[in-house]
């Protein structure tokens, strides 16, 4: 499918088109650090294709390459048919192309209006005033920025600001556009507005895209991708075809004790996962049965509630992909053991671990926390789930001590943050987004002075490091420094530390982004023994929708207030009850039919790669009536089927739904 | 070389100037406050230098000869003290700089013939201060010496006082002080000052402004259009040159109406030698952004690099003429020199074009120099 051009509106092209970049064996290295390493591949006209890969994994050096802003090493590289060698060969092409580098809004200018920033860019690339007008005006209504022409770049919300980067990057209208993690960090309603756009100028002008991502479950946004992970692809191709290149099936089991199956089954199973309440077990048969029987044998003798398969999603595809190319061995190496408890691990509950009632807290005229309330249960599991700036970081610390709140109150392990926010700091862990870590001390150095700032009695202390260097799987790098671990290790010892003194609460703000599936699942592990087994009461914020799963429990936050309150499973029902069952439409020409089905007035209709997604209360008769509409215009359906609604889709529904009331009112 | 493009990025980078407050302030604020800072603090005179007496003698002659300092300009009577003891407290606690012992039979030794020793306790911390003092102290008992001498011999003689004095001083000595007649110090550390913040703030701005860029990402809307090199760089830096261009208009009015120094040179020249300068400096500033990935870095490289060369090698605080050949060298291939020259001169020696030309040439030539070499090195697919 990706052979074939997007742009026809009428009839699939036959001709298979020049591809507008060819990338053949480029490396790239910063001194002695690599950054690509012999990456192949080839982008279509009409196409969105996608790197998709952790932090540091080359995306944007490869980007950058593409984009002629950035010299390689060895390899080729042809953009439009021009052999990027030199930097005139660069300027030739960099015209037809448009480019957004990383970082949310960082590229414009703070200080300019969002249409004095539009102008800029225009100037720059010299459009002709009646054109501007024309593309202003289109490109504005719809992203609906035209109300806030004159509002400075500065005060815009993360999703506008990303908004306005894509204005400025398509107001010349490339032909290509490359754009950096585009959605890094942006609410999720934003983050489908964005995809949205990007589709609909695809449809319109036959643009090509070039986008990279940090989360898996944005690869069904791609028609072809390519999974990057240190320097080098690891699969190329349509989503599902990766999917198949590491075939299996995923078994989701309820089981109790969860933490006694979850030990059995890592032996057998490396990709294990506890996901709240669930297990989930990659298996790599296909056939979904005889997986099914694997892990039973496993589990014999256990309680098994519940067993059925679900479709594997990438992030499976791509950590056993990783496996089979031994690039986990790394990690492997600190894999963190289990350790055999002896004790009974009781279920999740008792005492009331935090307590946060009405929280406000002002910034000025700004709010950024307002009326927010939650309690957390030791041996509970609770994610704060919200978009950069919707107050997650100031609940944390509010809660912690660091900083007093406007109003409300809160209760931290039995301590009042008010009046004993000493005590609370005793009692608790507090791992930040940048993990506060001494670079230049070695591992064992900073679990030793973490031990000693706080005042683990000092007969106890050499007991208490052996224990974080087991727990957090750190046997082997004891005495390598700090700044030179990967990202993945780093983030376990900052982990260690802030449990080095026992803590009956755990604070985790944004842990684990920018870090490796194999690592982020590692870590959840761990999160998991503490919680199940320590009885430790953890709050972990996080902007990945992926992610959030593994909580027991959820609080979607979204400007400063907390939207909805449930469990992830308590929470897709609900959006089920509410909004009706997700269906996914597969057809041969998407974007014609997306277009149908929303001129049909279909609820949060989107596209996902070459799939719509939509809602509907009642499937069947949707079902129907959507078949009827498409073979009017001659579209091939080729498959129509419910999904289970991730958390992404609960909350763009309860933000949406939100917004429409607040309209109304 | 495209006039929309150029224009375009003026006017945006003139926009951000404008609105960030922090900037507006740094460009135009930081230029005035050391321009009074330095022009209050910066003083070269030696003058009211506070000094104690210990008169043992107690006579008219010993009187005499101590009005000779509490009469001068140089010096700032403290008092007298009973004994030596008192003196070293005052000395420790910098009360006084300066003590004079006249001893017993003063004006006894001096009637009869015998030399009267004085004993004079300099403080010696602050040399250049002390050699100042010194020669202050013995000129005015040089001058006692030559009074009594042509008393005396006016006494022997029987010549009027003045036959007398012009008999013990046969060679006298008219000094009169060319370009700066009254000796101000101010007068020429404002020309120079000139230079310092001249030196300093436009490579500040411009490093920051480039490099600020750099930092958050924006420098990659650049390298990723159809922009040229040069268009960029112009556009970048005519902003900050306004400014610089404005600050030496400012700086002027202030050296002159402030601080009071004469302005005797062509106004036109100097205002054109002070723009090259400008465009010199800040030329530094964009070779340093070139190098510098943080505005932490640009701001550490460049105060390295600009406030050594001027205030080391300008002629600020050492004439360049009493530099050894080495440092003279150094001090010809920086340009903070030759601006020196150009403001002292177009100040107080009201020379202009037919004397400076050689010295604004070679300004041009630097800013030439370093435009240029800053544009080889601009590179709009970058390595790192």
């Amino acid at each position: 499918m990706g052979q074939t051009a997007l742009v026809g509106d009428t009839q699939p092209v036959l001709v298979t088109p020049e591809p507008v970049v060819t990338v053949r064996d480029i490396c790239k290295r910063y001194r002695k650090q690599i950054a690509v390493e012999g990456v192949d591949l080839t982008i279509q006209p009409g196409e969105i294709y996608g790197l998709i890969g952790p932090d540091g994994a080359g995306k944007s050096s490869l980007m950058k390459a593409i984009a002629g802003v950035l010299t390689f090493d060895r390899g080729q590289l042809e953009v439009f048919g021009e052999r990027i060698d030199s930097e005139a060969a660069a300027e030739r092409v960099k015209g037809r192309i448009g480019f957004m580098p990383q970082g949310l809004g960082l590229n414009l200018y703070a200080e300019l209006s969002v249409e004095e920033n539009i102008d800029f860019f225009a100037a720059l690339r010299e459009v002709p005033p009646e054109l501007l007008a024309e593309r202003k005006h289109k490109l504005l209504t719809m992203t609906r920025l035209e109300n806030f022409l004159d509002r400075p770049m500065k005060q815009l919300s993360g999703g506008m600001k990303q908004k306005l980067g894509l204005i400025c990057t398509l107001i010349h209208e490339p032909k290509l556009v490359i754009l950096d993690e585009p959605t890094t960090g942006v609410d999720p309603v934003s983050r489908r507005d964005f995809w949205a756009i990007l589709a609909d100028l695809l449809r319109e002008r036959g643009i090509t895209a070039l986008v990279s991502t940090a989360y898996m479950d944005e690869a069904a946004r791609f028609h072809r991708l390519s999974l990057i992970y240190a320097g080098r692809v690891l699969a190329e191709g349509e989503p599902d075809q990766i999917r198949q290149q590491a075939p299996g099936s995923l078994i989701e089991i309820k089981v109790e004790p969860q933490i006694e199956a979850l030990r059995r089954l890592k032996v057998k199973f490396p990709q294990t996962e506890a996901v709240g309440a669930v297990i989930r077990v990659f298996v790599a048969v296909a056939s979904t049965e005889q997986a099914t029987e694997q892990v039973k044998a496993v589990l014999d003798g256990l309680a098994i509630d519940d067993i059925h398969g679900i479709e594997t999603e990438l992030e499976d595809a791509f950590v056993a992909l990783l496996r089979q190319r031994h690039l986990a061995d790394e990690q492997a190496a600190a894999n963190p053991q289990i350790p055999v408890t002896t004790a009974a691990p009781t279920p999740i509950g008792g005492e009331i671990a935090i307590e946060a009632a009405g929280l406000s807290r002002e910034f000025g005229d700004f709010r950024a926390v307002d009326n927010v309330s939650f309690k957390v249960m030791s041996g509970e599991i609770f994610g704060l789930l919200g978009a950069n700036g919707a107050g997650k970081t100031t609940v944390i610390k509010m809660l912690t001590g660091i900083l007093p709140p406007s109003g409300g109150s809160g209760q931290v392990a039995g301590a009042n943050m008010h009046s004993a926010s000493q005590a609370i700091k005793e009692r608790i862990g507090y791992v930040s987004q940048a993990f506060s870590l001494y670079q230049d001390m070695t591992v064992l150095e900073n679990i030793r002075l973490y031990a000693r700032i706080y005042a683990v009695p000092r007969k106890q202390i050499n007991q208490r490091t052996e224990w974080v260097i087991e727990m957090a799987g750190l046997a082997g790098v004891e005495n390598r420094l700090a700044g030179k671990l990967s990202m993945g290790i780093r983030q376990r010892l900052a982990l260690g530390c802030a449990l080095v003194h026992r803590p009956q609460v755990l604070f985790l703000d944004e842990p684990t982004s920018g870090v490796d599936p194999i690592g982020r699942r590692r870590f959840w592990d761990i999160l998991m023994q503490m919680a199940r087994v320590e009885k430790v009461a953890i709050l972990v914020t996080t902007h990945n929708m992926g992610e959030a799963e593994h909580c027991d429990h959820l609080a979607l936050m979204h400007a400063g207030q907390i939207i909805t309150d449930a469990t992830p499973e308590q929470m897709k029902l609900s959006l089920q009850r509410d909004a009706g069952e997700l269906l996914e439409i597969v057809t041969d020409q998407p974007l014609m039919a997306l277009q149908i089905v929303e001129q049909a007035g279909f609820e949060g209709a989107a596209l996902f790669g070459q799939r719509i997604h939509l809602l509907a209360k009642d499937p069947e008769q949707a079902g129907r009536q959507i078949a009827a509409l498409l073979a009017q215009k001659q579209i091939t359906l080729l498959g129509i089927h419910p999904r289970i609604p991730s958390i992404e889709d609960v909350f763009v529904y309860r933000i949406m739904a939100r917004e429409q009331e607040a309209r109304s009112r | 070389m495209n006039l929309h493009r150029i224009k375009a990025i003026i006017y945006k980078e003139w926009r951000e100037i404008l609105r960030d407050r922090l900037f507006l302030s740094l460009a135009f604020f930081v230029p005035v406050s050391m321009m009074l800072v330095f022009g209050y603090g910066i003083k070269m005179d030696v003058e009211n230098i506070p000094f104690a007496v210990l008169d043992q003698d107690r006579s008219a002659m010993s009187r005499d000869y101590l009005h000779l300092f509490m009469d001068s300009r140089y010096f700032d009577y403290q008092g007298d003290v009973q004994n030596e003891r008192e003196l070293e407290p005052l000395l420790a606690d910098s009360k006084i700089r300066f003590a004079i012992i006249v001893p017993p039979r003063f004006q006894e030794n001096l009637l009869s013939g015998r030399p009267a020793p004085v004993q004079s306790l300099i403080d010696g911390t602050f040399p250049f201060r002390t050699a100042t003092s010194k020669g202050y102290v013995i000129a005015i008992n040089n001058a006692f010496n030559g009074k009594l001498l042509a008393g005396f011999i006016s006494k022997k003689m029987g010549l009027s006082p003045e036959q007398a004095a012009s008999l013990v001083q046969p060679v006298k000595l008219e000094l009169r002080y060319l370009y700066n007649q009254e000796l101000k110090s101010i007068w020429s550390i404002a020309p120079a000052m000139m230079m310092f913040i001249l030196m300093m703030t436009p490579p500040f701005l411009t490093a920051l402004g480039v490099v600020r860029e750099k930092e958050n990402g924006s420098i990659y809307n650049i390298y990723s259009s159809t922009v040229t090199r040069a268009e960029f760089l112009i556009g970048k830096l005519l902003p900050y040159l306004g400014i610089s261009a404005v600050n030496v208009v400012i700086l002027w009015f202030m050296a002159a109406q402030v601080f009071g120094a004469p302005f005797k040179g062509d106004p036109l020249f100097f205002f054109l030698a002070s723009v090259v300068y400008d465009s010199c400096t800040t030329g530094i500033g964009l070779l340093v952004s070139l190098f510098a990935n943080t505005q932490v870095a640009a701001m550490m490289i460049t105060v390295v690099v600009t406030i050594i060369p001027s205030v080391l090698y300008s002629g600020l605080l050492v004439p360049i003429a009493s530099m050894d050949a080495a440092s003279q060298f150094e001090a010809h291939l920086f340009p903070a020199m030759y601006y020196t020259d150009i403001a002292i001169g177009s100040f107080l020696k009201g020379i202009g074009m037919e004397q400076l030309w050689g010295r604004a040439g070679a300004l041009l030539l630097y800013t030439l120099v370093l435009w240029l070499v800053s544009y080889l090195l601009f590179h709009k697919r970058v390595r790192a």
